[in-house]
Protein backbone atom coordinates (compact mmCIF):
# COMPACT_ATOMS: atom_id res chain seq x y z
CA UNK A 1 0.00 0.00 0.00
CA UNK A 2 0.85 3.32 -0.99
CA UNK A 3 0.81 6.47 0.83
CA UNK A 4 -2.23 5.44 2.94
CA UNK A 5 -1.94 5.00 6.71
CA UNK A 6 -4.74 4.06 9.08
CA UNK A 7 -6.78 7.16 10.87
CA UNK A 8 -5.40 7.93 13.75
CA UNK A 9 -8.07 7.10 16.22
CA UNK A 10 -9.25 9.88 17.91
CA UNK A 11 -9.88 10.42 21.72
CA UNK A 12 -12.13 12.70 23.43
CA UNK A 13 -11.64 13.91 27.32
CA UNK A 14 -8.64 11.58 27.66
CA UNK A 15 -5.15 12.43 28.86
CA UNK A 16 -2.48 12.24 26.31
CA UNK A 17 0.63 10.33 27.39
CA UNK A 18 3.68 11.40 25.77
CA UNK A 19 3.63 8.19 23.92
CA UNK A 20 0.31 9.31 22.40
CA UNK A 21 1.40 12.50 21.31
CA UNK A 22 4.88 10.50 19.89
CA UNK A 23 2.45 8.12 18.26
CA UNK A 24 0.22 10.35 17.31
CA UNK A 25 2.00 12.98 15.57
CA UNK A 26 3.19 11.08 12.13
CA UNK A 27 -0.37 11.07 11.49
CA UNK A 28 -1.07 14.57 12.72
CA UNK A 29 -2.47 15.08 8.85
CA UNK A 30 -5.21 12.86 9.67
CA UNK A 31 -6.50 14.02 13.17
CA UNK A 32 -9.86 15.97 13.38
CA UNK A 33 -8.95 18.44 15.47
CA UNK A 34 -6.15 19.23 13.13
CA UNK A 35 -8.13 19.17 10.08
CA UNK A 36 -10.45 20.91 11.80
CA UNK A 37 -8.33 23.87 12.51
CA UNK A 38 -7.02 23.81 9.16
CA UNK A 39 -9.81 24.20 7.96
CA UNK A 40 -11.04 27.05 9.81
CA UNK A 41 -7.80 29.24 9.49
CA UNK A 42 -7.55 28.10 5.25
CA UNK A 43 -11.47 27.32 4.20
CA UNK A 44 -12.15 30.95 3.77
CA UNK A 45 -9.37 31.50 1.60
CA UNK A 46 -9.74 28.18 -0.41
CA UNK A 47 -13.79 28.39 -0.91
CA UNK A 48 -13.51 30.04 -3.94
CA UNK A 49 -10.77 28.07 -5.83
CA UNK A 50 -13.54 24.89 -6.96
CA UNK A 51 -12.67 22.14 -8.56
CA UNK A 52 -13.33 23.25 -11.99
CA UNK A 53 -11.77 26.66 -10.91
CA UNK A 54 -8.51 24.95 -9.56
CA UNK A 55 -7.99 23.29 -12.99
CA UNK A 56 -8.40 26.16 -14.96
CA UNK A 57 -5.60 28.34 -12.63
CA UNK A 58 -3.39 25.10 -12.68
CA UNK A 59 -3.96 25.21 -16.70
CA UNK A 60 -3.15 28.37 -17.22
CA UNK A 61 0.19 27.96 -14.69
CA UNK A 62 0.79 24.82 -17.44
CA UNK A 63 0.60 27.32 -20.14
CA UNK A 64 3.94 29.10 -18.35
CA UNK A 65 5.63 25.67 -17.76
CA UNK A 66 5.49 24.74 -21.39
CA UNK A 67 6.66 27.99 -22.72
CA UNK A 68 9.95 27.64 -20.32
CA UNK A 69 10.40 24.05 -21.50
CA UNK A 70 9.85 25.24 -24.62
CA UNK A 71 13.27 28.15 -24.32
CA UNK A 72 15.19 25.48 -22.58
CA UNK A 73 14.79 23.08 -25.28
CA UNK A 74 15.46 25.58 -28.01
CA UNK A 75 19.05 26.77 -26.08
CA UNK A 76 20.00 23.00 -25.69
CA UNK A 77 18.88 22.17 -30.06
CA UNK A 78 21.33 24.94 -30.55
CA UNK A 79 21.31 28.22 -32.38
CA UNK A 80 18.28 29.23 -31.41
CA UNK A 81 18.29 30.74 -28.33
CA UNK A 82 17.82 34.44 -29.84
CA UNK A 83 15.00 34.12 -31.98
CA UNK A 84 11.61 34.68 -30.89
CA UNK A 85 9.31 33.51 -33.83
CA UNK A 86 10.53 29.81 -33.52
CA UNK A 87 10.09 29.68 -29.73
CA UNK A 88 6.50 31.18 -30.23
CA UNK A 89 5.94 28.84 -33.31
CA UNK A 90 7.08 25.42 -31.00
CA UNK A 91 5.10 26.87 -28.42
CA UNK A 92 1.52 26.72 -30.65
CA UNK A 93 2.47 23.96 -32.22
CA UNK A 94 2.76 21.53 -29.22
CA UNK A 95 -0.31 22.90 -27.66
CA UNK A 96 -2.10 22.20 -30.71
CA UNK A 97 -0.37 18.68 -30.85
CA UNK A 98 -1.96 18.29 -27.27
CA UNK A 99 -5.14 19.77 -27.93
CA UNK A 100 -4.93 17.43 -30.77
CA UNK A 101 -4.35 14.94 -28.35
CA UNK A 102 -7.18 15.52 -26.16
CA UNK A 103 -10.20 16.12 -28.92
CA UNK A 104 -9.00 12.25 -30.21
CA UNK A 105 -9.24 11.24 -26.79
CA UNK A 106 -13.03 13.34 -26.19
CA UNK A 107 -14.56 12.37 -29.17
CA UNK A 108 -12.31 8.90 -29.60
CA UNK A 109 -15.49 7.04 -30.74
CA UNK A 110 -15.27 8.94 -33.87
CA UNK A 111 -10.95 7.83 -34.19
CA UNK A 112 -10.95 5.59 -37.53
CA UNK A 113 -11.24 1.78 -36.19
CA UNK A 114 -7.40 1.05 -36.01
CA UNK A 115 -6.77 3.48 -34.18
CA UNK A 116 -9.43 3.35 -31.27
CA UNK A 117 -8.37 -0.33 -31.27
CA UNK A 118 -4.12 0.15 -30.42
CA UNK A 119 -4.65 4.19 -29.54
CA UNK A 120 -0.98 4.03 -28.05
CA UNK A 121 0.51 2.14 -31.05
CA UNK A 122 -0.81 5.00 -32.84
CA UNK A 123 0.48 7.56 -30.35
CA UNK A 124 4.18 6.42 -30.68
CA UNK A 125 4.08 5.78 -33.95
CA UNK A 126 3.39 9.56 -34.69
CA UNK A 127 6.31 9.90 -32.33
CA UNK A 128 8.72 8.73 -34.19
CA UNK A 129 7.00 9.74 -36.96
CA UNK A 130 8.11 13.22 -35.74
CA UNK A 131 11.34 12.02 -35.27
CA UNK A 132 11.78 10.84 -38.87
CA UNK A 133 10.40 13.94 -40.09
CA UNK A 134 13.92 15.43 -37.96
CA UNK A 135 16.08 12.89 -39.54
CA UNK A 136 15.74 14.37 -42.89
CA UNK A 137 16.02 17.66 -41.75
CA UNK A 138 19.64 19.31 -42.61
CA UNK A 139 21.33 19.82 -39.41
CA UNK A 140 22.78 23.45 -39.73
CA UNK A 141 19.92 25.27 -40.69
CA UNK A 142 19.87 28.02 -37.97
CA UNK A 143 17.04 28.64 -35.80
CA UNK A 144 14.37 27.50 -37.91
CA UNK A 145 15.92 24.00 -38.36
CA UNK A 146 16.14 23.78 -34.25
CA UNK A 147 12.59 24.26 -34.11
CA UNK A 148 11.18 20.74 -34.93
CA UNK A 149 14.59 19.34 -33.25
CA UNK A 150 12.86 21.13 -29.88
CA UNK A 151 9.63 19.65 -30.62
CA UNK A 152 11.09 16.32 -30.68
CA UNK A 153 13.44 17.44 -27.57
CA UNK A 154 9.77 17.84 -25.83
CA UNK A 155 7.26 14.98 -26.75
CA UNK A 156 9.05 12.24 -24.41
CA UNK A 157 7.74 14.57 -21.62
CA UNK A 158 4.38 14.29 -23.14
CA UNK A 159 4.22 11.13 -24.85
CA UNK A 160 3.27 9.43 -21.36
CA UNK A 161 0.94 11.68 -20.27
CA UNK A 162 -0.62 11.73 -23.82
CA UNK A 163 -0.90 8.02 -23.44
CA UNK A 164 -3.37 8.18 -20.47
CA UNK A 165 -4.97 10.65 -21.73
CA UNK A 166 -5.84 8.12 -24.45
CA UNK A 167 -6.78 5.75 -22.15
CA UNK A 168 -9.29 7.97 -20.65
CA UNK A 169 -10.80 8.22 -24.08
CA UNK A 170 -10.96 4.33 -25.03
CA UNK A 171 -13.08 3.93 -21.61
CA UNK A 172 -15.27 6.65 -22.59
CA UNK A 173 -13.88 8.97 -19.49
CA UNK A 174 -12.88 11.88 -21.89
CA UNK A 175 -16.06 12.78 -23.47
CA UNK A 176 -17.71 16.01 -22.29
CA UNK A 177 -14.56 17.14 -20.74
CA UNK A 178 -12.85 20.89 -21.04
CA UNK A 179 -9.09 20.85 -22.57
CA UNK A 180 -8.17 22.83 -19.33
CA UNK A 181 -9.38 19.35 -17.54
CA UNK A 182 -6.36 17.71 -18.98
CA UNK A 183 -3.84 20.49 -19.88
CA UNK A 184 -3.10 21.10 -15.90
CA UNK A 185 -1.39 17.69 -15.78
CA UNK A 186 -0.29 17.48 -19.46
CA UNK A 187 1.84 20.43 -18.59
CA UNK A 188 1.60 20.17 -14.99
CA UNK A 189 3.27 23.22 -12.34
CA UNK A 190 3.59 20.43 -9.72
CA UNK A 191 7.10 19.49 -11.84
CA UNK A 192 8.00 16.08 -12.84
CA UNK A 193 9.77 13.85 -15.19
CA UNK A 194 8.80 12.24 -18.80
CA UNK A 195 7.13 10.22 -15.75
CA UNK A 196 3.71 11.43 -14.94
CA UNK A 197 3.43 11.44 -10.90
CA UNK A 198 -0.13 11.54 -10.54
CA UNK A 199 -1.10 9.20 -13.62
CA UNK A 200 -3.94 10.67 -15.53
CA UNK A 201 -7.04 12.40 -15.78
CA UNK A 202 -9.14 9.02 -14.20
CA UNK A 203 -6.73 8.54 -11.43
CA UNK A 204 -6.49 12.87 -10.43
CA UNK A 205 -10.11 13.21 -10.34
CA UNK A 206 -10.55 10.00 -8.03
CA UNK A 207 -8.16 11.40 -5.96
CA UNK A 208 -9.58 14.98 -6.04
CA UNK A 209 -11.05 17.70 -3.45
CA UNK A 210 -14.24 18.25 -3.61
CA UNK A 211 -15.24 19.45 -0.01
CA UNK A 212 -13.54 21.90 2.28
CA UNK A 213 -12.77 19.06 4.57
CA UNK A 214 -11.08 16.47 1.95
CA UNK A 215 -8.95 19.96 0.39
CA UNK A 216 -8.12 20.47 3.96
CA UNK A 217 -7.04 16.82 4.44
CA UNK A 218 -5.01 16.48 1.12
CA UNK A 219 -3.40 20.11 1.92
CA UNK A 220 -1.95 18.70 5.33
CA UNK A 221 -1.07 15.44 3.64
CA UNK A 222 0.96 17.08 1.77
CA UNK A 223 2.71 19.48 4.37
CA UNK A 224 3.50 16.21 5.70
CA UNK A 225 4.72 15.04 2.56
CA UNK A 226 7.01 18.31 2.37
CA UNK A 227 8.05 17.89 5.41
CA UNK A 228 9.25 14.55 5.28
CA UNK A 229 10.86 15.40 1.90
CA UNK A 230 12.99 18.41 3.94
CA UNK A 231 13.84 15.30 6.48
CA UNK A 232 15.22 13.17 3.78
CA UNK A 233 17.42 16.07 2.27
CA UNK A 234 18.59 16.91 5.67
CA UNK A 235 19.40 12.86 6.14
CA UNK A 236 21.00 12.86 2.76
CA UNK A 237 23.38 15.63 3.90
CA UNK A 238 24.20 13.51 7.56
CA UNK A 239 25.26 10.83 4.93
CA UNK A 240 27.39 13.49 2.79
CA UNK A 241 29.19 14.41 5.36
CA UNK A 242 29.46 11.98 8.06
CA UNK A 243 29.82 8.55 5.75
CA UNK A 244 31.46 10.41 2.55
CA UNK A 245 33.17 13.52 3.51
CA UNK A 246 31.99 15.41 0.85
CA UNK A 247 33.40 18.93 0.76
CA UNK A 248 30.21 19.77 -0.46
CA UNK A 249 28.16 18.98 2.13
CA UNK A 250 27.83 21.30 5.34
CA UNK A 251 27.84 18.26 7.39
CA UNK A 252 31.17 17.78 6.72
CA UNK A 253 32.48 21.42 8.12
CA UNK A 254 30.39 20.98 11.20
CA UNK A 255 32.24 17.55 11.99
CA UNK A 256 35.55 19.01 11.29
CA UNK A 257 35.76 16.71 8.19
CA UNK A 258 35.84 13.60 10.62
CA UNK A 259 33.66 11.60 8.73
CA UNK A 260 33.89 7.85 7.38
CA UNK A 261 35.17 8.92 4.06
CA UNK A 262 33.76 5.50 2.68
CA UNK A 263 33.82 6.05 -1.55
CA UNK A 264 30.97 6.64 -3.16
CA UNK A 265 29.67 3.85 -5.42
CA UNK A 266 30.00 5.48 -8.48
CA UNK A 267 33.59 6.58 -7.59
CA UNK A 268 34.45 2.75 -6.93
CA UNK A 269 32.93 2.06 -10.53
CA UNK A 270 35.06 5.02 -12.16
CA UNK A 271 38.45 4.58 -10.77
CA UNK A 272 38.22 1.43 -9.07
CA UNK A 273 41.08 1.98 -6.58
CA UNK A 274 41.95 -1.03 -4.24
CA UNK A 275 39.50 -1.16 -1.01
CA UNK A 276 38.82 -3.77 1.46
CA UNK A 277 35.63 -6.17 -0.18
CA UNK A 278 33.81 -4.57 3.40
CA UNK A 279 34.05 -1.24 2.34
CA UNK A 280 33.24 -2.01 -1.17
CA UNK A 281 29.82 -3.61 -0.11
CA UNK A 282 29.53 -0.99 2.47
CA UNK A 283 29.35 1.70 -0.51
CA UNK A 284 27.18 -0.95 -2.20
CA UNK A 285 24.62 -0.83 0.16
CA UNK A 286 24.66 2.95 0.97
CA UNK A 287 24.35 3.72 -2.06
CA UNK A 288 20.84 2.05 -2.29
CA UNK A 289 20.21 4.27 0.74
CA UNK A 290 21.39 7.74 -0.72
CA UNK A 291 19.66 6.56 -3.97
CA UNK A 292 16.06 5.74 -1.61
CA UNK A 293 16.28 9.13 0.38
CA UNK A 294 17.42 11.06 -3.13
CA UNK A 295 14.43 9.34 -4.79
CA UNK A 296 12.03 10.07 -1.65
CA UNK A 297 12.75 13.40 -1.34
CA UNK A 298 12.37 14.18 -5.20
CA UNK A 299 8.61 12.69 -5.27
CA UNK A 300 7.38 13.53 -1.84
CA UNK A 301 7.98 17.54 -3.24
CA UNK A 302 5.85 16.58 -6.32
CA UNK A 303 3.31 14.65 -4.31
CA UNK A 304 3.36 17.12 -1.35
CA UNK A 305 2.68 20.23 -3.85
CA UNK A 306 -0.39 17.63 -5.98
CA UNK A 307 -2.04 16.92 -2.51
CA UNK A 308 -1.94 20.95 -1.51
CA UNK A 309 -3.84 21.56 -5.09
CA UNK A 310 -6.09 19.22 -3.81
CA UNK A 311 -5.56 15.90 -5.40
CA UNK A 312 -4.69 13.55 -2.57
CA UNK A 313 -3.07 10.85 -4.71
CA UNK A 314 -0.36 7.94 -3.37
CA UNK A 315 3.36 8.80 -2.82
CA UNK A 316 5.90 7.92 -5.36
CA UNK A 317 8.04 5.87 -2.72
CA UNK A 318 6.71 4.37 0.36
CA UNK A 319 8.95 3.14 2.99
CA UNK A 320 11.24 0.77 -0.09
CA UNK A 321 13.57 0.09 2.48
CA UNK A 322 10.88 -2.00 4.57
CA UNK A 323 9.67 -4.19 1.80
CA UNK A 324 10.24 -8.06 2.51
CA UNK A 325 10.23 -9.44 -1.14
CA UNK A 326 12.14 -8.09 -4.72
CA UNK A 327 8.48 -7.28 -6.03
CA UNK A 328 7.12 -4.89 -3.08
CA UNK A 329 10.33 -3.11 -3.35
CA UNK A 330 9.69 -2.21 -6.69
CA UNK A 331 6.01 -1.58 -5.87
CA UNK A 332 7.04 0.98 -2.95
CA UNK A 333 10.16 2.37 -4.30
CA UNK A 334 9.13 4.54 -7.90
CA UNK A 335 5.28 4.13 -7.59
CA UNK A 336 4.46 6.30 -10.71
CA UNK A 337 7.06 4.51 -13.30
CA UNK A 338 5.74 1.23 -12.04
CA UNK A 339 2.23 2.16 -12.70
CA UNK A 340 3.41 3.52 -16.40
CA UNK A 341 5.05 0.24 -17.05
CA UNK A 342 2.24 -1.82 -15.79
CA UNK A 343 -0.64 0.29 -17.60
CA UNK A 344 1.04 0.34 -21.22
CA UNK A 345 3.23 -2.78 -20.92
CA UNK A 346 2.06 -5.52 -17.77
CA UNK A 347 -1.43 -5.27 -18.22
CA UNK A 348 -1.48 -5.34 -22.13
CA UNK A 349 0.99 -8.26 -22.62
CA UNK A 350 -0.74 -9.86 -19.65
CA UNK A 351 -4.42 -9.59 -21.17
CA UNK A 352 -3.35 -11.22 -24.66
CA UNK A 353 -0.36 -13.56 -23.70
CA UNK A 354 0.04 -17.19 -22.50
CA UNK A 355 -3.51 -17.40 -21.44
CA UNK A 356 -3.42 -20.89 -20.81
CA UNK A 357 -0.14 -21.29 -18.95
CA UNK A 358 -0.61 -18.80 -15.75
CA UNK A 359 3.51 -18.72 -15.11
CA UNK A 360 4.68 -18.37 -18.39
CA UNK A 361 1.58 -15.12 -18.71
CA UNK A 362 3.18 -13.63 -15.55
CA UNK A 363 7.33 -13.88 -16.46
CA UNK A 364 6.25 -12.87 -20.15
CA UNK A 365 4.14 -9.52 -18.93
CA UNK A 366 6.93 -8.78 -16.39
CA UNK A 367 9.77 -8.72 -18.92
CA UNK A 368 7.05 -6.95 -21.32
CA UNK A 369 7.15 -4.32 -18.55
CA UNK A 370 10.63 -4.51 -16.62
CA UNK A 371 13.00 -5.07 -19.24
CA UNK A 372 11.17 -3.67 -22.70
CA UNK A 373 9.18 -1.66 -21.12
CA UNK A 374 11.52 -0.25 -18.90
CA UNK A 375 14.70 -0.10 -21.69
CA UNK A 376 12.24 1.47 -24.31
CA UNK A 377 11.30 4.05 -21.77
CA UNK A 378 14.88 5.15 -20.91
CA UNK A 379 16.14 4.67 -24.94
CA UNK A 380 13.67 7.82 -25.47
CA UNK A 381 15.20 9.83 -22.93
CA UNK A 382 18.94 9.76 -24.93
CA UNK A 383 17.45 12.53 -27.28
CA UNK A 384 20.28 13.95 -28.62
CA UNK A 385 21.08 10.37 -30.05
CA UNK A 386 17.78 9.84 -31.07
CA UNK A 387 17.49 12.99 -32.87
CA UNK A 388 20.80 12.00 -34.85
CA UNK A 389 19.16 9.17 -35.89
CA UNK A 390 21.82 7.32 -33.89
CA UNK A 391 19.93 4.24 -32.70
CA UNK A 392 22.47 1.86 -32.27
CA UNK A 393 25.13 4.15 -30.30
CA UNK A 394 21.59 5.30 -28.24
CA UNK A 395 21.05 1.79 -27.41
CA UNK A 396 25.05 0.97 -27.00
CA UNK A 397 24.89 3.87 -24.06
CA UNK A 398 22.48 1.90 -22.11
CA UNK A 399 24.50 -1.87 -22.73
CA UNK A 400 24.86 -1.36 -18.59
CA UNK A 401 21.08 -0.64 -18.25
CA UNK A 402 20.02 -3.33 -20.82
CA UNK A 403 21.52 -6.12 -18.12
CA UNK A 404 20.04 -4.01 -14.98
CA UNK A 405 16.86 -4.20 -16.23
CA UNK A 406 17.30 -8.33 -17.09
CA UNK A 407 18.46 -8.69 -14.00
CA UNK A 408 15.50 -6.74 -12.60
CA UNK A 409 12.70 -8.40 -14.67
CA UNK A 410 14.64 -11.58 -13.59
CA UNK A 411 14.23 -10.59 -9.83
CA UNK A 412 10.50 -9.58 -10.08
CA UNK A 413 9.26 -12.39 -11.93
CA UNK A 414 10.63 -14.69 -9.85
CA UNK A 415 9.51 -12.65 -6.39
CA UNK A 416 6.00 -12.62 -7.95
CA UNK A 417 5.87 -16.51 -9.01
CA UNK A 418 6.91 -16.66 -5.27
CA UNK A 419 4.06 -14.11 -4.21
CA UNK A 420 1.69 -16.16 -5.91
CA UNK A 421 2.45 -19.25 -4.51
CA UNK A 422 2.26 -18.74 -1.04
CA UNK A 423 -0.86 -16.44 -0.94
CA UNK A 424 -2.48 -16.32 1.83
CA UNK A 425 -0.47 -17.74 4.45
CA UNK A 426 1.26 -14.96 6.52
CA UNK A 427 4.53 -14.94 6.32
CA UNK A 428 6.88 -16.71 8.82
CA UNK A 429 7.07 -14.84 12.57
CA UNK A 430 10.17 -13.64 13.93
CA UNK A 431 11.88 -9.76 13.93
CA UNK A 432 15.19 -11.55 13.00
CA UNK A 433 13.52 -13.70 10.20
CA UNK A 434 11.92 -10.47 8.67
CA UNK A 435 15.19 -8.78 9.18
CA UNK A 436 16.56 -11.85 6.65
CA UNK A 437 14.39 -11.06 4.04
CA UNK A 438 14.52 -7.64 4.38
CA UNK A 439 18.46 -7.99 3.93
CA UNK A 440 17.50 -10.20 1.26
CA UNK A 441 15.39 -7.49 -1.20
CA UNK A 442 18.40 -4.95 -0.17
CA UNK A 443 21.11 -7.29 -1.05
CA UNK A 444 19.49 -7.79 -4.79
CA UNK A 445 18.64 -4.23 -5.24
CA UNK A 446 22.30 -3.20 -4.01
CA UNK A 447 24.29 -5.31 -6.58
CA UNK A 448 21.92 -5.12 -9.57
CA UNK A 449 22.19 -1.21 -8.72
CA UNK A 450 25.74 -1.64 -10.39
CA UNK A 451 24.60 -2.01 -13.51
CA UNK A 452 22.58 1.33 -13.06
CA UNK A 453 23.94 3.66 -10.99
CA UNK A 454 24.96 6.81 -12.92
CA UNK A 455 28.53 7.64 -14.37
CA UNK A 456 30.73 6.55 -17.54
CA UNK A 457 31.74 3.00 -15.86
CA UNK A 458 31.75 0.47 -19.00
CA UNK A 459 30.14 -2.81 -18.72
CA UNK A 460 32.72 -4.47 -18.12
CA UNK A 461 34.17 -2.26 -15.21
CA UNK A 462 30.74 -2.22 -13.43
CA UNK A 463 30.98 -6.67 -13.94
CA UNK A 464 34.46 -6.38 -12.71
CA UNK A 465 33.40 -4.84 -9.70
CA UNK A 466 30.85 -6.94 -8.95
CA UNK A 467 33.38 -10.04 -9.21
CA UNK A 468 35.44 -8.47 -6.63
CA UNK A 469 32.58 -8.18 -4.29
CA UNK A 470 33.41 -12.09 -4.21
CA UNK A 471 37.14 -11.33 -4.30
CA UNK A 472 37.08 -12.77 -7.81
CA UNK A 473 38.83 -9.72 -8.82
CA UNK B 1 -40.52 -4.78 -18.38
CA UNK B 2 -40.90 -4.32 -14.39
CA UNK B 3 -38.74 -7.45 -13.86
CA UNK B 4 -35.67 -5.79 -15.26
CA UNK B 5 -34.02 -3.82 -13.44
CA UNK B 6 -35.31 -6.10 -10.27
CA UNK B 7 -33.10 -8.83 -11.73
CA UNK B 8 -30.68 -6.65 -12.52
CA UNK B 9 -30.11 -5.98 -8.79
CA UNK B 10 -30.39 -9.20 -7.86
CA UNK B 11 -27.72 -10.63 -10.48
CA UNK B 12 -25.31 -8.23 -9.41
CA UNK B 13 -26.25 -9.21 -5.87
CA UNK B 14 -25.36 -12.97 -6.72
CA UNK B 15 -22.31 -11.68 -8.62
CA UNK B 16 -21.24 -9.11 -5.76
CA UNK B 17 -21.13 -12.07 -2.85
CA UNK B 18 -19.36 -14.78 -5.76
CA UNK B 19 -16.92 -12.17 -5.83
CA UNK B 20 -16.31 -11.58 -2.25
CA UNK B 21 -16.38 -15.21 -1.52
CA UNK B 22 -13.46 -15.37 -3.93
CA UNK B 23 -11.39 -12.16 -2.33
CA UNK B 24 -11.86 -13.95 0.46
CA UNK B 25 -9.67 -16.46 -1.17
CA UNK B 26 -7.20 -13.76 -2.07
CA UNK B 27 -7.15 -11.54 0.57
CA UNK B 28 -3.82 -10.62 3.05
CA UNK B 29 -4.14 -13.17 5.98
CA UNK B 30 -5.30 -11.16 9.25
CA UNK B 31 -7.48 -8.47 7.58
CA UNK B 32 -10.99 -8.17 8.10
CA UNK B 33 -13.38 -8.28 4.48
CA UNK B 34 -16.01 -8.16 6.39
CA UNK B 35 -15.62 -4.12 7.21
CA UNK B 36 -14.95 -3.27 3.62
CA UNK B 37 -17.48 -1.27 1.70
CA UNK B 38 -17.95 -1.97 -1.40
CA UNK B 39 -15.76 1.39 -2.47
CA UNK B 40 -12.87 0.71 -0.75
CA UNK B 41 -9.81 0.22 -2.92
CA UNK B 42 -9.20 -3.10 -2.22
CA UNK B 43 -5.02 -2.18 -2.69
CA UNK B 44 -5.16 0.68 -1.32
CA UNK B 45 -7.11 -0.29 2.38
CA UNK B 46 -4.45 -3.27 2.24
CA UNK B 47 -7.01 -6.27 1.65
CA UNK B 48 -4.87 -7.46 -1.30
CA UNK B 49 -1.83 -7.03 -2.81
CA UNK B 50 -1.24 -4.86 -5.99
CA UNK B 51 -0.61 -8.59 -7.37
CA UNK B 52 -3.75 -9.94 -6.18
CA UNK B 53 -4.98 -8.16 -9.01
CA UNK B 54 -3.96 -10.40 -11.60
CA UNK B 55 -5.82 -13.21 -9.88
CA UNK B 56 -9.22 -11.00 -10.34
CA UNK B 57 -8.76 -10.72 -13.65
CA UNK B 58 -8.17 -14.84 -14.10
CA UNK B 59 -11.06 -15.28 -11.93
CA UNK B 60 -13.41 -12.83 -13.99
CA UNK B 61 -11.94 -14.49 -17.37
CA UNK B 62 -12.77 -18.17 -16.34
CA UNK B 63 -15.85 -16.88 -14.12
CA UNK B 64 -18.24 -14.54 -16.31
CA UNK B 65 -15.77 -14.97 -19.78
CA UNK B 66 -14.37 -11.50 -20.00
CA UNK B 67 -12.15 -10.89 -23.31
CA UNK B 68 -9.25 -8.45 -21.46
CA UNK B 69 -7.82 -8.75 -24.76
CA UNK B 70 -10.62 -7.09 -26.54
CA UNK B 71 -11.36 -4.77 -23.50
CA UNK B 72 -8.05 -4.01 -21.88
CA UNK B 73 -7.04 -4.54 -18.17
CA UNK B 74 -7.40 -1.14 -15.80
CA UNK B 75 -6.60 -0.52 -13.17
CA UNK B 76 -9.39 2.11 -12.45
CA UNK B 77 -11.56 -0.48 -13.08
CA UNK B 78 -10.36 -2.97 -10.82
CA UNK B 79 -9.76 -1.33 -7.57
CA UNK B 80 -12.59 -1.81 -5.74
CA UNK B 81 -15.37 -4.17 -5.22
CA UNK B 82 -17.96 -1.71 -6.99
CA UNK B 83 -15.80 -0.74 -9.93
CA UNK B 84 -14.95 -4.68 -10.43
CA UNK B 85 -18.94 -5.31 -10.37
CA UNK B 86 -19.63 -2.36 -12.73
CA UNK B 87 -16.98 -3.85 -15.30
CA UNK B 88 -18.79 -7.41 -15.25
CA UNK B 89 -22.05 -6.06 -15.96
CA UNK B 90 -20.31 -3.94 -18.96
CA UNK B 91 -17.98 -6.51 -20.09
CA UNK B 92 -19.51 -10.07 -19.28
CA UNK B 93 -21.26 -11.92 -22.25
CA UNK B 94 -23.25 -13.64 -19.61
CA UNK B 95 -24.29 -10.15 -17.97
CA UNK B 96 -24.97 -8.28 -20.63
Amino acid sequence: MIGRAPAASARSGATFTVRDVLRALPQFHEHHAVVAWWQARTGTLFAHFTPERRRMLLSVGGLGVLAGMVARALRKADGAGASVWPAVTVFVVVLAALYGCYLAAERFKSLPSVVQRRPQVALHLGFWGMLAVVWMLPRDGGAWAAAPVAMAMLLPFYLWRCGYLLKSGQRGRAAGTRFVDHLFYLSPVYGGTDTPVGKGFDHLVRHEAHSGEALARAQLAGVKLLLLALLWRIAEQVLAGVVYGDPKSPVTRLVGGYGAHLPRLEHLLAEQPHVPVLVAWGSLYLELVREVLDHAARGHVIVGMLRLLGFNVFRNTYKPLLAESVVDFWNRYYYYFKELLVDFFFYPTFARRFRRWPRMRIVTATFAAAFLGNMYYHSLAQDQLLLRGALWPALAVLRSRTFYCFLLAVGISVSMLREQRRRGTASAPGGLRRAGRIACVWTFFAIIHIWNVGGTASFARRTRFFASLFGLA
Amino acid sequence: MTAGPVSGAADRERRREDLLRFLATIQRPGRVLATLEDDNGLVASGLIDSLAVLQIVVHLEETYGIDFAACGIESEELRSVSSILDLVDREAPAAR
